[in-house]
């Protein structure tokens, strides 16, 4: 008797796992409204979620994002005037002030059908030191990196992603 | 269930030599109602998973719906990718843009002319590639009634004069470096919802003289293909002019 429960709970365990992980699969594509769900941005950022610096010092914090492979994004200083930077910036009423920001240095790339065109772009994970100041205190900050990626053929619109960091000020 | 249950604690009261024992009734009843219960969740979670599938299927099929209004990328004879918008076949649709000095320049201000539609970007290096091959080719089949409206992504903030001035200069810098004869108009953000989203640039919708959109190719492919997609809006042109036929509106 007592296996005939454990075995209806097992299988009663079984049914709900399979399920969560049917629902889990489908993660709708679309919003609740029907609204189709957004693109995924060319740049994904990747770490750190929470960093504690000296609250009121200039602190530096290594950011970190990745780029599909296949795409690319200009550097924070194209060579070309009309190319859009990459560029980092932190919203004032945040709590933490962007201090100043070291980019990596471009990587020399050119076009296939343009080969003499030396673009300066980033591609794959790329870092940006940002040298921040905080106040004391927990602040959740969304900082925002504004880029404009390309492929070998063509170019998305310039794009501002949102890196979510915890700063706390101590 | 409860019967069977029922039975085999009688068949044990009967090994044990005993009748039934009343006493025993509420945890029968307990164990009865446990796996009710259980069958019960089961049930529900078969239905929640039966439920979470349609919907996903008709999120996937809303999707599709969404996808098809945005053109496919489908590879032509050479194998690369070409656009095939859910336009082809379709009138071009309507809009009326600024030109850099402010003059409105509408789509069906052309009716009747072979029209090659391309949205590009000061900030897009492939259109840089592109735009040469454009000139090129507008002034070997201008002849044959080909026009090309070049019509710009970069953004524009109306609502700052100042900004707009700039920004205004800047298309117009590159239109005087790249040296484009043809109009150019700004805005395509405001029409870029019936043109399929311009997610990516260059994009270019090839326009016969009957107004329908004859071809359309996304991103920089090659002089060309271009060349091959004027030809068919020629044609189209040409076709619709040689047969005598009756050529529908533009609006």
């Amino acid at each position: 008797m007592f296996e005939t429960k454990t075995g209806s709970g097992i299988a009663l365990a079984a049914v709900l796992t399979l399920s969560a992980a049917l629902a889990q699969g489908q993660r709708p594509l679309v919003d609740g409204a029907g609204r189709q769900a957004a693109k995924p941005a060319a740049v994904a950022y990747l770490y750190p979620e929470q960093v504690t610096v000296p609250a009121g010092k200039p602190s530096v914090v290594a950011l970190h994002f990745r780029i599909p492979p296949g795409l690319h994004i200009n550097s924070h200083t194209p060579r070309e005037s009309e190319l859009i930077p990459t560029t980092l910036s932190i919203p004032a009423d945040s709590g933490v002030r962007l201090d100043g920001a070291v980019y990596p240095p471009g990587s020399e790339f050119a076009l296939p059908l343009d080969p003499k065109t030396k673009l300066s772009v980033y591609s794959g994970e790329f870092i940006i030191q940002a040298r921040i100041v905080a106040t004391a205190g927990g602040h959740l900050v969304e900082a925002r990196l504004r880029y404009q990626a390309c492929d070998n053929n063509a170019c998305m619109p310039p794009k501002t992603i949102t890196a979510a960091i915890d700063v706390i000020g101590k | 269930m409860v019967s069977v249950l029922a039975a085999r604690g009688a068949t044990n009261c009967i090994r044990l030599a005993c009748p039934y024992n009343i006493a025993k009734r509420p945890i029968l009843m307990k164990r009865n109602t446990l796996v009710f219960s259980a069958v019960l969740f089961i049930l529900a979670a078969f239905a929640w998973a039966g439920w979470a599938n349609w919907e996903y299927r008709r999120q996937a099929a809303e999707r599709l719906q969404a996808s098809a209004g945005q053109g496919e990328q489908v590879p032509d004879s050479s194998g690369a990718p070409q656009y095939v918008p859910a336009l082809l076949g379709k009138p071009a649709p309507q809009f009326t843009l600024e030109d850099l000095n402010g003059k409105k320049v509408s789509l069906a201000s052309y009716k009747g002319r072979a029209l090659v539609i391309n949205f590009w970007a000061t900030w897009c290096a492939p259109c840089k590639i592109e735009t040469p091959w454009l000139i090129e080719l507008r002034n070997r089949y201008a002849a044959q009634g080909l026009e090309i409206l070049g019509i710009s992504a970069d953004d524009i903030d109306r609502g700052d004069p100042r900004k707009l001035n700039e920004e205004k200069r800047g298309i117009a810098h590159f239109v005087q470096q790249m040296q484009m004869p043809y109009p150019v108009l700004i805005d395509a953000d405001s029409i870029s919802k019936p043109y399929g989203g311009l997610d990516a640039l260059p994009t270019s919708f090839f326009v016969g003289r009957n107004g329908n959109i004859v071809a359309a190719q996304m991103g920089l492919t090659t002089k060309d293909d271009i060349e091959r997609s004027i030809k068919k809006a020629l044609a189209n042109y040409q076709a619709g002019g040689s047969a005598g036929q009756q050529l529908p509106e533009w609006n």
